[in-house]
């Protein structure tokens, strides 16, 4: 099946001076890389999910998908159109078919304006008013099980899930192809994470979305996503069918962030891959492989160069000198 | 008997809105026991922080404690005066917040901050920084001598985490009240936070007290639990009864939601139906009955004693299966 979205070595770079300051600084490469070639696929009616720590880069990779921000070199096709380069103007109407929810339940809903604008102002922008505008914001408040008179309540007026509901709704409206959810369970309980989940593999199944999740939490993505992609600084580490990614995991990286997690059994034997440190800064890359200066397999060649992509089996893919070995069964 | 450092008895705290009086937690007893580490485990809204901020004697102005007693040491917390609270608040107690960020303050360094903290010790500058150089590097901060130089935006969130828990550490306190400390921390510093607040309960013999929603967390510091539910403590006991054997229907669903321990992966996960419900008009009856799949008539009626399971293991229901 010809896929819904394919990245292909997407690259962002952020200027970190000004070209005068660079000049007199003899600095030729004022710059730093947010997303340094990143390829990826999304199928029609599949849950691609992202995961990596703070800083890895995964904002900005869906930020690049919604044109957001400006895009080094590399190429994004929805649908076999290229969306690399487009003008604000010739972006627009993929802006129909591509939605995103914002990280901030709250915050990203306007305070000032009821539930009820929040949710016409897409119809507006695209100049899309239905003529039943009243329906149509009762239909997609029920789509997300939110009562119809809630489109009278001002954001602060809503918990912290039914923010995420009206997030979730807004991102409906205008019928997309493809929901791009930067972490759509930060900061939500347990319970109402599960159901906001719930509600998104519904929708998958009713309307044949396509999402792309964007988190931290690999127990929310071993549940939702058919493929997963562990992004370091930037970089895919590894990146394949869930199942494979994380019970074959090739990549020390993807073993220690597994391990990482916390276990509600009291009595549980921890075999913590221990990771020292934290994410260095984009600024101070580490040479050779980035993920070196924290990785307990460290060896000599990882120091100078970055490891060439490595296949391991259909979609499956690693970029590691010394691999894991896949544990047998 | 376990000696306690802070006990507290049937604890109820309300607050004052135009709306209602919201009353934010009913009738609490909890003891946190001597060099033991406590955790609060609830979602959003159970009132939690309401506790914490009552123990600390720091509630917003509407706040009213309507009955109860809260003692810290012997002595109960409402009664002292606001010079004889300083003088408990940053030694006896301190408290680690949760945003790491905005605890420090941004135009000071740290050396001075930290230097700050200890005003009550009459010993030289020289020996208080050195003293915050040695926390600072117990709590594995690298080169601490020169980091005292620091302003807080040198350091990540993880760094700036370690830097509260070193100042709420370096007075030694009896008791240190840590409000969600890893919540905005990666999964990865998050269990290097955890370690570090073992080792150092170990080292130091303070009490913890430990407020969270994330339950994997508390399974792995705390020795005793207490789950709240819309201002009540509706199950408490050690760890293993709370998430082995847990008696509560609340604290069941609550285990159960949680995706990390749903081995098989599914498409739809498991929830709690319903919603909290207002705590401006209680319902009658056991406050968990509407959400509640075991709910009876008695549990629409009557709140629920207090059960005990085992010697410390207690839970507010009608329907314990024992």
């Amino acid at each position: 099946m010809e896929p819904l979205l394919e990245v292909d070595q997407l690259r962002v770079r952020f200027k970190t001076k000004s070209a005068v300051k660079a000049f007199f600084e003899k600095d030729d490469d004022p710059y730093i890389d947010g997303v340094m070639g990143v390829s990826f696929a999304i199928a029609p009616g599949q849950t691609y999910g992202l995961v990596g720590e703070s800083g890895s880069g995964k904002t900005t990779v869906a930020r690049a998908v919604m044109g957001l921000v400006p895009v080094h070199s590399g190429a994004i096709r929805y649908n076999q159109n290229n969306l690399v380069g487009l003008s604000r103007d010739r972006f627009k109407p993929f802006r129909k078919d591509i939605a995103l929810m914002f990280q901030d339940p709250a915050g990203s809903l306007s305070p000032r304006l009821k539930i009820r604008s929040i949710l016409a102002e897409p119809f507006r922008i695209h100049g899309m008013m239905p003529k039943n505008l009243p329906q149509e914001i009762a239909r997609l408040l029920k789509m997300v099980n939110l009562s119809p008179s809630m489109g009278d309540l001002y954001p602060h007026q809503l918990s912290g899930g039914q923010a995420r509901r009206v997030g979730v709704a807004r991102a409906l409206a205008l019928s997309p192809k493809l929901i791009i959810a930067d972490e759509p369970t930060a900061g939500l309980d347990v319970s109402v994470q599960g159901e906001i989940l719930n509600l998104m593999a519904r929708l998958q199944d009713d309307m044949g979305l396509s999402f792309l999740i964007i988190t931290h939490n690999l127990a929310v993505v071993r549940h939702v996503s058919d493929h997963v992609a562990i992004m370091y600084l930037g970089r895919f580490l590894e990146q394949g069918p869930t199942q494979t990614v994380f019970h074959q995991m090739r990549h020390p990286y993807t073993q220690a962030l597994l391990s990482a997690h916390a276990s509600p059994d009291p009595d549980a034997v921890h075999h913590r891959i221990s990771i020292s440190g934290e994410i260095p800064g984009l600024v101070a890359r580490p040479h050779g492989c980035e993920f070196h200066t924290r990785c307990p397999g460290v060896q000599e060649k990882c120091r100078r160069q970055f490891p060439d992509k490595a296949i391991a089996g259909s979609d499956h893919q690693y970029y590691c000198h010394y691999p894991l070995s896949v544990p047998e069964n | 008997m376990i000696e306690s450092v802070l006990d507290i008895r049937n604890l109820s705290v309300s607050y004052a809105t135009p709306r209602g009086t919201v009353q934010a937690l009913r009738r609490i007893n909890l003891k946190v026991p001597r060099a033991k580490v406590v955790g609060l485990v609830g979602e959003s809204g159970c009132g939690k922080s309401t506790l914490i901020s009552a123990v600390i004697r720091l509630m917003a102005e509407n706040a009213l404690v309507a009955a109860g007693e809260i003692r810290f040491l012997g002595q109960d917390m409402q009664y002292l005066s606001p010079p004889e609270l300083r003088g408990i608040r940053g030694r006896d107690m301190s408290m680690v917040f949760q945003d790491p960020m905005t605890a420090l303050n941004p135009v000071f360094t740290i050396g001075r901050q930290m230097v700050d903290i200890q005003y009550r010790d009459g010993v030289s500058k020289k020996a208080k920084a050195k003293r915050a150089a040695d926390m600072l590097s117990l709590v594995g901060i690298p080169d601490a001598v020169s980091r005292l130089d620091n302003y807080p935006h040198h350091f990540s969130g993880g760094m700036c985490q370690r830097i509260t828990i070193a100042m709420a550490l370096l007075v030694q306190p009896k008791l240190l009240i840590a409000d969600e400390p890893t919540t905005a921390l990666d999964a990865t510093l998050e269990v290097q936070i955890i370690r570090l607040l073992k080792e150092l309960q170990a080292d130091f013999q303070c009490a913890i007290l430990f407020i969270s929603h994330h339950l994997n967390v508390i399974a792995e510091l705390c020795d005793f639990v207490g789950v709240m539910y819309a201002g009540e403590l509706v199950e408490k006991g050690s760890v293993r009864d709370i998430f082995q054997r847990p008696a509560h229907p609340y604290t069941r669903a609550l285990l159960e939601c949680d995706p990390s321990v749903i081995e098989e992966r599914t498409r739809f996960l498991p929830t709690i139906p319903g919603e909290i419900p207002s705590l401006i008009d209680l319902p009658e009856g056991c406050i968990f009955h509407d959400r509640c799949p075991k709910a009876e008539q008695v549990c629409t009626k009557t709140r629920p004693p207090e059960v005990s399971i085992t010697e410390h293991h207690t839970a507010l229901c009608h329907c314990l299966e024992v």
